[in-house]
């Protein structure tokens, strides 16, 4: 009878044979996922066939190769869990083999006794490579603490055998086995791969810790690794002098990311941030604009991953701090930033291009319904308004009139016939959640189509017809006098505008100021000077920083010889008179200067007049 | 307590299934007052009734065993056997006497026939009880082990047999061949080599044979049972399929001793293995547990099917009549109802369900698992691949989206008449926001810097020194740092003594030019990142100007040299000086310096200071280093990772074995081990993380050795090129023999062409002037003399347009396109050369 061939070499084929079969697979990448999943359900089954009998010496280098094969294939496919429980299992085994008794079921004690107990001979660096893939879960885990334990045990190991570790141990298993059992991913890689992800990890989980982190990237800067990894280090580092207030070399470190990866558009992203943190909106708005054209370019979507390497680096980097940090809005919402910066910072033909640009981009997007990433932006008749006012004062009335007239025809319909507002302060208890919601969206449709209104009213007073002007600040006005207040007898004059409430009660106010202003205005063209003052004083009112109304309602006073209230009324115009936007407040609530002017120094001189007589 | 447990062998009623019916054994052991009264085997038998889905009685019957009162008699075991005298399955019952004193235990298997009586087939004593497994196998045959010692009867062997070969375990087992065998395995003594580790025994001719053939070794000790599925003799070599579950929870599928397939098992301690037969849908392994859980497997696939627990035992039959077999699960009789059959289930997971008794739970048919599971697995794999085609689906929207809506900006910005801001392609990499003009002129300083211009006139000499490496004499000359001629004309040339013969002669050396410190190539690039960086590069730059010195050497072979006797020579410094009047276009004047004499002593063979302490900062270690550069062969590797760092190179080969940091100069890293092998010198420059050049100085042997080990280290995507190599005959030098030897090949093709031609002519020539005219007559003369001048005319004509032998000219162009092939070859090499350096 014919001896049959051992199970050692039986199964050191199969487990050879499935390797080469994975790494064909690897080159195919379509069918990546699916080769996967067939590649590590093969390995499993060998396992269990190589576990089902009790552990021994002679098998012990097969089974850790293949627990280890098996081990990468479970981590690839995010299989954590499964994935620990074959590494403490196959520990365990090794510790059977070689009778020692770890005395605790804990994990950290487990591997200690493992590696010790396998110290001089050729399966340490097996137990080491598993050791490795467990550092790898903890790390998915974000159990730094653990890795943190075996960190010098690991380094020390690593460094000690160098990088001959592992070549020792192929050419020592060359003599025992003709044929070795080959793993699927070199250990060292993976080795690699960890020690760059365990220091991008823990660099994002101490950004504040200054020098120490820093010095700590510096370094891991220098190790082989991807590409992009490389790119996320001086990313980090960046990062971490920002915390430490150098924005300048932040800068720096953001142009070595992108340097070395030009996919690195977070780094990009964050370089935008720090211009706009140091207000110089000039280079804002041109890392704003390369943003925009670098997240239109087809390769920035896709992650870099070597073909031929079963783990991705995303497997690790699953730390909330740094997916904070990698993270960048979508093309869209870039492009608004980007148009709303041109516009505030006074660059209009640009913005209101720009905001054609994005109207455009999301109209295509509405007809292919691609991407939900629309919800970052802001909702569509607030983009249209923000897009109205910058035309209004690029000069192009009939663009803007054609703009606000869809918003209307959109939001009308939905504007309730009195909107309730509740005292914040109270408010919230008192009432119901869902009734709370409606009235919420129902004063932001009145809002939006109050401010629709304004927009012709101002576009009408710029074609200098001031008949449809008065009419359409007047059914601004209407809309806006439907809101009560519950509760108080009269509105805040200021309200905070740190909640939304207080933001929507802002508007509200200003709203209200910048239409009786408008109409009040109107009125003073077309001669109607009492009307005119008294819009003009109503809006003073509403809004007493109004720059026009003041303005205005001191030249309705001295048409009507009233000098000295005139004079006052200049007088405490120009006192608070700051002319730059708010921030916090959309663009179309602003005093967009599109109507009628008034000289100053004409009305300096007029002043004069008054004070010399 | 002993009472106890006969009371619950008695309720634990002993079954079989045989030919569709279930059969109760149990041992009658009537305490009744009646003293005559005997202790009896009774056996009834059932059938299932479909319609009234119950067991209903069909016969019955008792047979005696002791007359004794006192003898307590128990049933071991009862299975069905092939009879072998009668030829037919028999159900055999194995019952146990114990006498009074308990010192003997007397045996009887039973027999069912087909009359339905009980007969007694065999009878034994044993002076021990039966503990473990006890099997009945064909003959039926009586197996059970005893002390690490099997030993068996049946009606045939003559009382009990004992197999010659002791092992602590022992698996047994029947092989479904035409003539069963029936075997047994066991573990051979560690210590006999010779033998295969699986010992197996057939116990019908006492062969030993390979136990590995049915189970592997590690197997023995972890089988609980097991069962042949199919056995076949091809060749004398025992091929057969087996199914075991072991201890480590699974069940095992075996081919020819290799393990083809496992499955993990729910239960533990597994008893007993059968097979279901049920037609069409294929096979099921039922295994059934000893805490009472059942576990059924399909064959194929080696998937749980289904699973109970609280099972008393299963049986695998055809109880519906219907040509497939089912499966009879008796559960556990929790009540005190003494009616065996009163809660079963009959059901070949394909359809069948019968169940009675089971409380709420209504009899199950479930449908074929298998085809379900193939239905999901094909579905599955359609999901999967609809989902590959969407994913490209959607991409390539994503891409045209993009596309066109490129296109549209570009179009909307012309018409608006904005600049187009949009993505040339090399904007993709775009990476500064804004690029300063610094580094362009920084790099024109650099230049200037490498070529200074000369402006004094003579190079001044530091030193010069000699040097007996390897078999070459290598002489060295270090010019001061104030020197600063042109690096690019620098050579050292030597010439004999004038006193040996008349003229110096000039020996043929190899010259070599370098920087002291060594230079590294500019990076630009890399430094100008920051401006810290930025101010340090200068300030090397500066240094470089002052304290470079610059380093000739010219080696030439040793052994010419001694044997024509020439002990002295003259080293003569070759530059290229530049007029103080030159103008632009002017080229430069060579100019020749003597720098001193070398004399060569054979006896002055000393050992290298620099092998031996690398690490002392001495003019004659560096004199040795330059010597060693000279020397040997050298080679510039560029690495090239585009999609992963390096890492720390120079960290790696300092942690490889031997090599160890030169101090005079530190970018130099020496391997050298005593012994034949020549030095190895290291250089490596990293120009960014993610490339970087490697000089090589060693032995081509060498340079592949380490090259070979350090491919395992870097990245598998990197790229290694050869930038230069300088062994012993340069490009530069092959590409001029090149085109010498293609000139020469030319020249004689050609000539020997034409040759060939002339001397044919000349032949024909010589013919025709041998033909003298015949004196006589002036016609004849005339006619001759106007054919030799015809001929001339002809042949002068034919020499302005020769005709060529059309194979030989063929011939000769093949072999000068292949000479010159080989010079262009070499030109390229030369320019690659001149390009990268």
């Amino acid at each position: 009878m014919i001896q049959p061939p051992s199970l050692l070499d039986r199964w050191t084929q199969e487990n050879n044979d499935l390797v080469s079969k994975c790494k064909q697979d690897a080159l195919n990448r379509d069918h990546n996922l699916f080769g996967q999943r067939r590649c590590s359900s093969d390995f499993h089954k060998l396992l269990r066939k190589i576990q089902g009998i009790p552990p021994h010496l002679d098998h012990a280098q097969l089974e850790l190769s293949v627990v280890y094969n098996t081990c990468v294939f479970f981590t690839a496919r995010s299989q954590f869990e499964e994935a620990e429980l074959l590494l403490t299992q196959g520990a365990q085994r090794v510790l059977q083999i070689t009778g020692v008794d770890p005395g605790s079921s804990d994990p950290s004690v487990l591997w200690r006794a493992a590696l010790k107990s396998v110290a001089t001979t050729a399966l340490h660096c097996h137990v080491l490579s598993l050791l490795c893939l467990q550092w790898g879960i903890w790390l998915t885990k974000s159990c730094l603490n653990s890795i943190k334990e075996f960190r010098e045990e690991m380094s020390s190991l690593l460094e000690r055998q160098g990088g001959a570790a592992w070549d020792d141990c192929r050419s020592e298993s060359k003599e025992k086995i003709p044929n070795i059992p080959s793993l699927v991913l070199d250990p060292r890689r993976l080795v690699e791969l960890l020690k760059i992800c365990t220091a991008i990890v823990q660099g994002a989980e101490r950004l504040n810790e200054g020098w120490s982190t820093l010095s700590a990237l510096q370094a891991a800067s220098a190790l082989p690794a991807p590409r992009g990894l490389i790119a996320y280090t001086h990313l980090l580092s960046g990062s971490c002098l920002t915390h430490m207030n150098r924005p300048q070399m932040a800068l720096l470190c953001y142009r070595k990311a992108l340097e070395t990866d030009s996919r690195c558009v977070c780094a990009l992203y964050q370089s935008m941030l720090i211009y706009r943190q140091l207000e110089n909106s000039h280079a804002e708005i041109q890392a704003l604009r390369l943003l925009h054209s670098t997240l239109l370019l087809p390769s920035t979507t896709e992650p870099a991953v070597a073909p031929s390497h079963p783990l991705s680096p995303s497997l690790f980097l699953c730390s909330q701090s740094l997916s904070r940090l990698i993270s960048v809005p979508s093309a869209l919402s870039v492009l608004h930033s980007l148009a709303l910066k041109c516009v505030i910072h006074g660059r209009i033909s640009e913005g209101v291009e720009y905001y054609l640009d994005l109207l455009a981009a999301i109209h295509s997007e509405d007809q292919h319904q691609a991407h939900a990433t629309v919800s970052t932006l802001p909702k569509l008749p607030k983009l249209y308004l923000e897009a109205g006012a910058a035309l209004l004062t690029a000069r192009r009335p009939a663009d803007c009139m054609a703009l606000c007239d869809e918003v209307i025809s959109t939001t009308l319909d939905l504007v309730p016939e009195k909107v309730l507002l509740e005292d914040p302060e109270d408010g919230c208890v008192a009432r119901s959640r869902g009734v709370k919601e409606e009235a919420e969206s129902g004063l932001e449709w009145l809002l939006w189509a109050a401010a629709a209104y304004l927009l012709q009213g101002h576009c009408y007073s710029q074609l200098k017809d001031w008949q449809q002007a008065v009419t359409f600040y007047t059914r601004c006005v209407n809309l806006l006098v439907k809101v009560h207040y519950k509760n108080r007898g009269f509105p805040p004059q200021v309200p905070s505008p740190d909640k939304e409430q207080g933001i929507d009660l802002c508007v509200l106010q200003r709203l209200k100021g910048l239409s009786l202003a408008g109409r009040g205005i109107s009125f003073a063209q077309i001669d109607r000077l009492r009307e005119a003052l008294r819009d003009l004083q109503l809006s003073l009112q509403a809004l007493p920083e109004g720059v026009s109304a003041g303005q205005w309602c001191g030249e309705v006073l001295w048409r009507l010889n009233r000098k000295q209230e005139a004079a006052a009324c200049w007088e405490n115009t120009w006192s608070h008179s700051n002319t730059s936007l708010a921030e916090g407040l959309p663009v179309y609530t602003q005093e967009l200067q599109s109507g009628p002017m008034l000289d100053s120094t004409e009305l300096h001189r007029k002043l004069q007049e008054l004070g010399s007589i | 307590m002993e009472k106890l447990s006969s009371e619950d062998s008695h309720r634990k009623a002993h079954s079989l299934s045989h030919g569709g019916k279930m059969v109760l054994f149990t041992c009658k052991r009537d305490p009744a007052v009646d003293g005559s009264e005997r202790s009896g085997l009774t056996f009834r038998s059932f059938y299932f009734e479909r319609e009234g889905n119950a067991f209903l009685k069909a016969t019955g019957g008792a047979a005696s065993i002791s007359r004794k009162l006192s003898v307590h008699v128990d049933i071991v075991t009862c299975k069905c056997a092939v009879d072998v005298q009668k030829r037919v399955k028999t159900p055999s019952i194995l019952v146990t006497k114990k006498s009074e004193k308990g010192a003997s235990f007397q045996y009887s298997l039973f027999t069912l026939s087909s009359s339905h009586q009980l007969e007694p087939r065999i009878e034994f004593k044993l002076p021990y009880q039966m503990k473990g497994k006890v099997c009945i196998l064909q003959g039926p045959t009586v197996l059970w082990s005893h002390h690490n010692s099997v030993l068996y009867t049946s009606p045939l062997a003559e009382g009990v047999r004992k197999i010659p070969i002791q092992t602590p375990r022992w698996v047994f087992g029947e092989l479904p061949i035409h003539k069963g065998q029936l075997f047994a395995l066991g573990l051979s003594e560690p210590l006999s080599i010779n033998q295969p580790p699986t010992i197996g025994y057939f116990l019908e001719d006492g062969q030993v044979f390979d136990g590995s053939l049915i189970l592997p070794h590690p197997y023995i000790c972890i089988t609980q049972c097991m069962q042949v599925l199919t056995a076949d003799r091809v060749d004398d070599v025992l091929r057969c399929a087996v199914i075991a579950a072991t201890s480590k929870q699974q069940l095992v599928l075996f081919e020819n001793g290799m393990v083809k397939d496992t499955c993990e098992l729910p239960f533990e301690q597994a008893e007993d293995i059968q097979t279901v037969d049920t037609g069409r849908n294929g096979c099921l392994f039922v295994v059934f547990f000893k805490p009472g859980h059942v576990c059924a497997v399909w064959k194929e696939t080696l998937q749980i099917a289904s699973c109970w627990s609280d099972v008393s035992s299963v049986h695998v039959d055809d109880f519906l009549g219907c040509g497939t077999e089912q499966m009879l699960l008796l559960f556990r009789n929790q009540g005190l109802s003494r009616e065996p059959l009163e809660k079963f289930l009959i059901t070949d997971l394909c359809g069948i369900s019968y169940s009675c008794g089971q409380g709420s739970e209504a009899p199950k048919t479930s449908p074929p698992q298998e085809n379900s599971l193939l239905t999901l697995q094909a579905l599955e794999s359609r999901l999967q691949s609809g989902l590959i085609v969407l994913q490209e689906l959607e991409r390539e929207v994503r891409v045209k989206d993009r596309v066109l809506q490129q296109s549209i900006q570009v179009l909307t910005e012309m018409l608006s008449g904005r600049e187009t801001v949009l993505s040339q392609p090399e904007q993709e990499g775009l990476v500064a926001l804004w690029d300063g003009d610094e580094e362009f002129n920084d790099e024109t300083l650099d230049d200037k810097m490498h070529e200074t211009p000369v402006l004094s006139s003579k190079p001044k000499i530091d030193k010069l020194w000699h040097r007996i490496t390897e078999d070459q004499l290598v002489v060295g000359l270090i010019l001061t740092a104030e020197s600063s001629i042109p690096v690019s004309g620098v050579s050292l040339s030597l010439l004999t003594e004038p006193g040996q013969s008349s003229m110096p002669e000039v020996i043929q050396t190899q010259s070599q030019v370098f920087w002291l410190p060594a230079r590294s190539p500019s990076t630009p690039t890399l430094s100008s990142s920051s401006p810290a960086a930025k101010r340090s590069k200068q300030h090397i730059a500066s240094n470089d100007l002052k304290a470079c010195r610059l380093a000739v050497t010219a080696a030439t072979k040793l052994a010419p040299l001694l044997t024509s006797g020439c002990v002295k020579c003259h080293a003569m410094l070759h530059y290229m000086e530049k007029s103080e009047t030159s103008f632009p276009g002017s080229s430069p004047t060579t100019a020749a310096l003597h720098c001193g004499e070398v004399s060569v002593d054979i006896r002055d063979l000393r050992q290298n200071p620099l092998l031996q302490t690398p690490h002392i900062k001495t003019d004659e270690v560096r004199e040795d280093l330059l010597s060693l550069l000279t020397v040997l062969d050298h080679w510039v590797l560029h690495i090239d990772s585009p999609d992963y760092s390096l890492g720390d190179i120079d960290d790696w080969i300092q942690r490889r074995q031997g090599f160890k940091k030169i101090e005079v100069s530190p970018e130099y890293l020496l391997l050298f081990s005593p012994g034949p092998s020549a030095p190895m010198l290291l250089r490596w420059n990293q120009i960014n993380p993610f490339q970087g050049n490697l000089s090589i100085h060693s032995s081509q042997l060498q340079m592949l050795q380490f090259l070979d080990s350090m491919l395992t280290y870097l990245p598998d995507s990197c790229f290694v090129q050869p930038v230069k190599c300088t062994r012993s005959q340069s490009t530069a030098q092959e590409f001029a023999s090149a085109l010498e030897k293609e000139v020469l090949s030319l020249r004689e093709g050609l000539s020997s062409l034409l040759c060939g031609k002339d001397e044919e002519e000349r032949n024909k020539g010589g013919t025709g002037q041998g033909e003298v005219p015949k004196p006589g007559s002036t016609e004849e003369l005339i006619r001759c003399t106007r054919e030799v001048w015809q001929q001339n005319v002809e042949r002068s004509r034919a020499r302005l347009s020769p005709l060529v032998d059309a194979g030989k000219y063929r011939e000769i162009i093949q072999s000068i396109s292949k000479v010159k092939m080989d010079a262009d070859l070499a030109a390229v090499r030369q320019t690659q050369m001149t390009l990268i350096s």
